[in-house]
C-alpha cells in the first residue's frame, strides 16, 4: 500500500518533503538571514545548474558520462580571466555600460573557445569510445588531466585573483535584507539559460530531434538525421554551458585556479543523480536543492556542509533510484 | 570414465605447462629480484622504490579486480587505501601504543571498515546503473578528504599522523650484519610487507581463477546473458567490490607501516593515489592482475628519475624553455600517454604481449 503510493506519488512527495525541509531552517535562522541565505543558495544552485545541465544532456542524448566537464568549466573561467585582463580599462571603468560590455565579451569568448575545445574533444577522443561507459569515463578522465595540465602550462600553476567589473560589486538593501547584486545576476543568467534550453528543446525541430534522440537513438538515425553531427553540436553546447558556469563562478569567488573544476564537477554529479540523468528540469531542481541545502547547513552546522549534499543524494538514491525526473531510457 | 570435456582438457593442459612456461620463470625471477634488492642495492632510494612498486602493484591488482574483472570503475579505491592507512595510524599512533596487538587490530579494523563501506556503496549504486558507481565513489572519496582535513581533532588534520613501529619493525631495531647488510627494522619491515603483499596477490589470483572469478568475467562481458543464465549479478558484483576494497585497505595499512606517516593528501587524495593507480592499471593492462606490476614499476621508476631527467635537460639544453615547462608538467605527458593507451592499446602492456604471443603460437601451429 505505502509502496504503491510511493511509486505513484514519489516525485510529488519528495518535492513536498524538500519544501518542508527548506522551510525547516527558519526555526534556527532569523528571517532576514534566512532570505539572504536563500538568495545565496539560489545563486549557487543556478551556477551548478549550468554545469549539471551539460552533463545531463550529454548523457541523455549520447549516453556519454563526461568527466572532462569540470576541466571545461575551469577553461571557461580562465578564458574569461584573460579577457578581463586584456580589457582592464573597461573592467575598472566606472561605467555600467562598459562593465556590461566587457562582461558579455568575456562570456562570448569563454563560451566560443570552450565550445571549440568541446568539439575537438568529442571528435578526437570521445567519438572513439561510444558505447562503452568504462572507456568513456577513463578517456574523459584522461582528457581532464591533460586539460588541467594545459591550464598550468599556459596560465601558470598558481591561484590568480580575478578582477571583477565594478558594477558587480556591492549589495542592494531592500527593507533591511542584504542582497548581493551579483547573486541576483547569477539567478537571472540561470533562469535565462533554463528558459532558452527549454524553448529550444520544446519548440524547435532541432530540439525535437534531440528529445527523440534521448528516447531512441537508432530510430532517429533511421529517420535520416545525422545523429553524429547532433552529438558534436550537443557536446559543444554542453561545453559552452560549462564555460559560462566557470566564468560566472570565478566572478563569484573572485579567483581562478587550475583544479577549480573538480569540486563543481562533483556538485554536478550529485545534481544529476538527484534530478535524474538526461533531464534538464531535473538538473534545475536538483541544483537548487543542492545550492540551498549547502548554504543553510553551512550557516547552521559549518563542518557538515560538505556532507549534506552527499546525504541528500543517498536518500534520493534510496527512495527514487532513477532521480526525481527520470528521462528517456 | 567419461570422455574429458574440452574445458577439462584445457585445464589439464594448463596444469601440465604451469611450471615450464617462460612466464612462470619470469614470475619467479621477479620475486627473487625483489627478495635480493636490499642486499644488492642497500641505498634508501632503491629499497624505497622497490617497496613502493610492490605495494602499488598489489593495490593496482586489487583495483583491477573491480575494473578488469568486474567492469566497474571506482574512484574511491584511493579512499579505501587511505582508510587502511588511517586505521593503522590511529591504533598504533594517535589512539594506542605501538604494539603487535594494536598493529594487528589496526589491520582488522581497516578490513572491517572497508568491508562495511564497500558494501554500503555497492548497495546504493549497483541498484541503478554500474556507472553510478564511478560518480558516487568520487563524491564519497572527496567527502572523505574533506572530513579528514576538517575534523583535525579526530584525524590529525592536514598535519597528518606520525607513527612509530613496535618491536622488530622499529627503525632502531637491529639484528646485526648478514652478508654485509645490517638487518635493521626497515629491512624486517621490507620483508614483512613483501611477504604480506605476495600473500594478498596469491589470494587475488586464486579469487580471479576460481569459479566465482569466471562468473564475474561473464558478468563483465555480457551482463544480460549472465543474468539469463541465472546468476545474481548484483551479488557477485558486490562480493568482488568488497573483496577488492578490503585488499586495498590492507595495502593502505602496509603503506602506513612503511612510510610511518599518514596525511589526507598522500593517503586519500583522488588526484594523488587514485590517479597513479588508474595510470598504472591502464598502462599495465586491465584484467590481467600482473599488469599492476608492470604499470607500478613503469610509473614509480619514471617518477623517481624525472627530477634527474629535468636536471639533465637543463644541463644539455639550457635555453629550451618550452621543454623545461613540459618536463615540469610531467603529468601532462602521463595524461597524453593515458589517452593514447586507452585508444590504441586498451589491453595495456601485458594484454598486448599476451595477444602477440598467442598470435605467434597460432602461426607456428
Amino acid at each position: 500500500m505505502a509502496e504503491a503510493m510511493f511509486r505513484r506519488w514519489g516525485r510529488e512527495l519528495t518535492i513536498a518533503g524538500a519544501i518542508v525541509l527548506f522551510l525547516l531552517p527558519l526555526i534556527g535562522i532569523p528571517g532576514k538571514t534566512y532570505l539572504t541565505l536563500t538568495i545565496a543558495g539560489l545563486a549557487m544552485g543556478m551556477l551548478v545548474f549550468l554545469v549539471a545541465s551539460g552533463v545531463s544532456i550529454i548523457f541523455g542524448l549520447m549516453d556519454v558520462l563526461n568527466f572532462a566537464h569540470g576541466a571545461l568549466f575551469a577553461w571557461g573561467a580562465y578564458v574569461g580571466f584573460t579577457v578581463f585582463k586584456h580589457l582592464m580599462k573597461w573592467v575598472e571603468a566606472d561605467s555600467v555600460l562598459q562593465n556590461l560590455a566587457v562582461f558579455f565579451l568575456a562570456i562570448v569568448a569563454a563560451m566560443v573557445v570552450v565550445a571549440l575545445l568541446g568539439i575537438v574533444l568529442e571528435r578526437v577522443i570521445v567519438r572513439r569510445v561510444y558505447g562503452s561507459h568504462l572507456f568513456q569515463i577513463l578517456i574523459t578522465f584522461g582528457a581532464t588531466i591533460v586539460l588541467v595540465e594545459l591550464i598550468r602550462v599556459f596560465w601558470g600553476p598558481n591561484d590568480e585573483v580575478m578582477t571583477v567589473p565594478l558594477t558587480f560589486y556591492g549589495n542592494w538593501d531592500i527593507f533591511d535584507i542584504i542582497v548581493d547584486r551579483y547573486r541576483v545576476i547569477c539567478i537571472v543568467i540561470g533562469l535565462i539559460v533554463y528558459g532558452v534550453i527549454q524553448l529550444i528543446l520544446k519548440k524547435t525541430k532541432l530540439g525535437m530531434i534531440v528529445r527523440a534522440g534521448v528516447e531512441d537513438r537508432e530510430m532517429v538515425q533511421a529517420m535520416g538525421h545525422n545523429i553524429f553531427l547532433l552529438f558534436t553540436g550537443v557536446f559543444a553546447v554542453g561545453a559552452g554551458l560549462a564555460a559560462l558556469g566557470g566564468l560566472a563562478m570565478s566572478i563569484f569567488s573572485l579567483q581562478v585556479y587550475p583544479d577549480m573544476g573538480g569540486t563543481y564537477l562533483l556538485f554536478a554529479f550529485i545534481v544529476v543523480i538527484i534530478g535524474g540523468l538526461g533531464s534538464v528540469t531535473g538538473s534545475l531542481v536538483g541544483a537548487l536543492i543542492v545550492g540551498l541545502a549547502y548554504n543553510y547547513v553551512a550557516y547552521l552546522v559549518p563542518w557538515a556542509a560538505a556532507g549534506v549534499n552527499i546525504m541528500i543524494m543517498i536518500i534520493i538514491l534510496l527512495i527514487r533510484p532513477t532521480g526525481l525526473f527520470p528521462a528517456g531510457k | 570414465m567419461a570422455e574429458p570435456t574440452p574445458v577439462q582438457i584445457f585445464h589439464t593442459e594448463e596444469k601440465r605447462m604451469q611450471y615450464r612456461s617462460g612466464s612462470f620463470f619470469l614470475r619467479v625471477g621477479l620475486l627473487v629480484l625483489f627478495l635480493v634488492v636490499p642486499f644488492l642495492f642497500p641505498s634508501f632510494k632503491t629499497v624505497d622504490l622497490a617497496m613502493q612498486i610492490i605495494m602499488f602493484a598489489t593495490l593496482v591488482a586489487s583495483f583491477d579486480i573491480l575494473l578488469g574483472y568486474t567492469g566497474i570503475l571506482s574512484f574511491g579505491h584511493g579512499m579505501f587505501f587511505g582508510i587502511g592507512a588511517y586505521c593503522v595510524a590511529f591504533l598504533i599512533g594517535k589512539y594506542g601504543m605501538p604494539s603487535y596487538f594494536n598493529l594487528a587490530l589496526g589491520f582488522i579494523t581497516a578490513a572491517v571498515v572497508a568491508y562495511a563501506l564497500a558494501l554500503l556503496i555497492s548497495f546504493l549504486s549497483l541498484r541503478v546503473k554500474a556507472i553510478f558507481f564511478a560518480m558516487i565513489t568520487l563524491a564519497i572519496a572527496e567527502l572523505a578528504i574533506v572530513l579528514a582535513t576538517k575534523l583535525s581533532g579526530f584525524s590529525g588534520g592536514e598535519d597528518g599522523i606520525s607513527i612509530f613501529m613496535p618491536g622488530i619493525f622499529a627503525v632502531s631495531f637491529t639484528l646485526g650484519d648478514l652478508m654485509g647488510l645490517e638487518i635493521t627494522g626497515r629491512v624486517v619491515t621490507y620483508y614483512f610487507i613483501l611477504l604480506f603483499c605476495l600473500g594478498l596477490f596469491l589470494a587475488m589470483l586464486r579469487f580471479t581463477h576460481s569459479p566465482l572469478g569466471r562468473v564475474l568475467q561473464a558478468i563483465r562481458d555480457n551482463t544480460q546473458r549472465a543474468e539469463a543464465l541465472g546468476y545474481k549479478t548484483f551479488l557477485f558484483q558486490a562480493i568482488s567490490i568488497t573483496f577488492g576494497c578490503v585488499v586495498a585497505s590492507i595495502v593502505g595499512g602496509l603503506y602506513a607501516m612503511w612510510v610511518a606517516y599518514v596525511n589526507p593528501e598522500s593517503c586519500l587524495g583522488v588526484l594523488t593515489i587514485m590517479l597513479d593507480v588508474l595510470l598504472m592499471v591502464i598502462i599495465g593492462g586491465m584484467g590481467t592482475l600482473y599488469g599492476g606490476i608492470v604499470g607500478a614499476a613503469f610509473l614509480k621508476i619514471s617518477q623517481t628519475f624525472l627530477p634527474d631527467l629535468q636536471n639533465l635537460a637543463k644541463g644539455l639544453l639550457p635555453h629550451a624553455e618550452f621543454l623545461h615547462n613540459i618536463l615540469e608538467r610531467w603529468l601532462l605527458l602521463f595524461g597524453i600517454l593515458f589517452i593514447l593507451v586507452v585508444v590504441f592499446f586498451p589491453k595495456g602492456v601485458i594484454g598486448s604481449v599476451r595477444d602477440y604471443m598467442a598470435g605467434r603460437n597460432r602461426v607456428r601451429g
